[in-house]
């Protein structure tokens, strides 16, 4: 195998041909190598190239129509492109073709129009199409999923980040909160300092805010549930509870739990019953006691 | 099954809205109805498009070309589909015969060579010029991006762009371009109204070709909604593809040459090029390892002071 010459051959812009003229923008050179040394993307390669103008013109004057023809037999427009596409940005030259056509269109259409010629297809003008009622069936099919895709994708974004917005509000909310009872109870604290400085005299005379008993209720907004020394079952097993029973629907959440068994989940699983719960027989259906309860319902 | 066809009411009531002229009844004949019968009358009796292009494709044509082919046999109402022909006798004579046989002008042949490169004829007969092309970047219309949809057999609108007009043998396709992809004016099959429009520009010295449907909000038939040519979109049907001329024939399918692409390299030297590439690897490598030896001798490195330090 012999040695792979890579030589880039520039194009000289001198005329060689038969006709003698030169044209800068079309590709009539000469090379200076030999037709075999060639460059793998030859953008800029060149070799002898016969372009027989006259040639050319006598067969377009040959093959052409009559010039006086109609325009309605050519429907022919040329569109004016203003800059150089790059072949290769996709975007910008599909851009190119799409106003080149729109631009042809937009001409057209005032042509016809001052012809007085019918040249829009009537609603109700039914005829055979270029493609199949199934391909364009499927065409929408795909056009819709895409669709879906694109929201199901927002959805799931949006749901992202509003999990982590609640995340950071709930942690401020517990900041606070932690923060609260630290403060409550530097306050009662400082209290007692005041009061052991002042030698316990005056107790009826400090007005201060948290003697009236209320920093020990708790603030009733909170779940209405168990105390911690309330084995009664809490919530769940009030008579009459419809709906939470076994946590069902998916609500085992932190304050289903807390309220059925107190702070601290479940303690003891071993004995729940206390004396109310054992007389209680109200969730005993009377109806079914005396029915076949293996007979599929 | 299908679609109604209300293709022959609308026919007539067409012409007789052109016929404002004449006076008398519009003559009848085979080609639809005969208007403007006076000063016209030179024009249409001595001009009358009667193109037809038989569309055939070689043996051994792949999937991808021979759907391209299809998708170009509906747009075109004006040609005739014909099987296909061996590929010793694609050249020259047998091809010109078998057009002439089927009536046609013109003749548009897709030659598919080892089942990887597409070349078009595009060929006027019987003694016109027939130019050779490479077919890039195919897209049929089955692919589910390309989703507009244009009544089959409509003419269409043909948009050229300016470099069209700047040199010869540009000039020269582009007549050729407009009377094979144009569909005549009355021809038989061919449906009224223009819904879609074909485009045709010279980038990079290749043609492309793109295939829009236009969509436009109107009413009436023959007049577009005010402001409405703004609110015109396009949406892209297909087919796509790509023609890189090769050469240019003085004759149908063979003849003197009138013009040579020098930018053309046929897809066989490319791939032949790439593998010489690939295959001089290990000579190259060989030769790197003799070079770097004689440099190495050539120059030999000064002894290293301190290369003895750690030695036991």
């Amino acid at each position: 195998m012999g040695i792979l010459k890579k030589e880039l051959v520039l194009s000289n812009k001198d005329a060689v041909n038969d006709d003698g003229e030169e044209n800068p923008e079309v590709d009539i050179s000469e090379s200076e190598s030999e037709s075999e040394d060639e460059d793998v993307k030859l953008t800029e390669r060149s070799k002898t190239s016969i372009y027989n103008r006259d040639g050319l013109l006598d067969k377009l004057g040959d093959i052409s129509w009559p010039k006086d023809v109609d325009w309605r037999h050519k429907l022919s427009l040329d569109i004016n492109q203003e800059q150089e596409v790059d072949v290769n940005d996709d975007l910008a030259r599909e851009l190119a073709f799409y106003t080149q056509a729109l631009e042809g269109t937009r001409q057209a259409f005032v042509k016809f129009q001052s012809m007085q010629l019918p040249f829009l297809r009537p609603s109700d003008y039914y005829a055979e199409m270029v493609k199949t009622d199934s391909h364009m069936v499927k065409v929408k099919g795909r056009l819709l999923a895409e669709k879906r895709k694109i929201e199901e994708a927002e959805e799931r974004r949006k749901a992202r980040e509003s999990k982590k917005i609640a995340k950071e509000v709930q942690a401020q909310k517990l900041k606070e909160r932690a923060k609260q009872k630290k403060e409550e109870i530097e306050s009662v604290k400082k209290w007692r300092k005041q009061r052991q400085r002042n030698g316990f005299e005056k107790d009826d005379q400090m007005g201060l805010t948290f003697e009236d008993g209320k920093t020990f209720e708790k603030s009733t907004k909170k779940r209405p549930g168990v105390g911690p020394a309330d084995r009664s079952g809490g919530k769940a097993n009030r008579v009459g509870w419809k709906g939470k029973k076994g946590g069902a629907g998916g609500k085992k959440g932190r304050d289903f739990k807390d309220s059925k068994f107190g702070f601290g989940g479940r303690k003891g699983m071993k004995k729940q019953n206390t004396a109310e719960t054992t007389n209680d027989i109200k969730s005993f259906n009377k109806s079914n006691l005396s029915e076949n309860k293996k007979r599929k319902r | 099954m299908g679609k109604k066809r209300k293709h022959s009411e609308a026919e007539v009531t067409a012409p007789v809205k052109k016929d404002e002229g004449a006076p008398q009844r519009p003559k009848r004949t085979l080609l639809g109805w005969k208007d403007k019968v006076e000063e016209k009358e030179s024009d249409s009796t001595a001009f009358r498009n009667k193109e037809k292009v038989l569309v055939t494709c070689s043996r051994r044509i792949n999937y991808r070309y021979r759907h391209l082919m299809m998708n170009v046999v509906s747009l075109l109402p004006h040609c005739k589909k014909d099987n296909k022909v061996e590929s010793k006798e694609s050249k020259g004579a047998t091809l010109n015969e078998l057009v002439e046989l089927k009536g046609c002008s013109s003749c548009l042949f897709f030659e598919c060579r080892k089942q990887k490169d597409l070349y078009l004829w595009m060929a006027k007969c019987p003694n016109g010029p027939s130019v050779k092309f490479l077919v890039n970047a195919v897209h049929t219309m089955e692919e589910l991006k390309l989703t507009g949809n244009h009544l089959q057999g409509s003419r269409p609108l043909l948009t050229f762009s300016t470099n069209f007009d700047k040199d010869p043998h540009w000039k020269l396709l582009k007549e050729m371009i407009m009377q094979i992809f144009g569909t005549p004016k009355d021809q038989r099959k061919s449906k009224p109204y223009h819904d879609h429009v074909f485009v045709f520009s010279i980038v990079d010295d290749h043609i492309w070709f793109r295939n829009y449907q236009i969509s436009v909000p109107h009413n009436e038939a023959d007049k577009v909604d005010r402001g409405g040519l703004d609110k015109m979109t396009l949406v892209e049907v297909g087919p796509r593809f790509c023609l890189n001329p090769i050469k240019i024939f003085g004759g149908s399918f063979g003849g003197q040459t009138l013009y040579e692409n020098p930018f053309y390299v046929s897809p066989n030297q490319i791939r032949a090029l790439e593998k010489k590439q690939k295959a001089g690897k290990y000579a190259k490598k060989v030769k790197a390892k003799k070079r770097r030896k004689m440099h190495e001798i050539s120059n030999p490195m000064e002894p290293d002071e301190f290369a003895d330090m750690w030695k036991e």
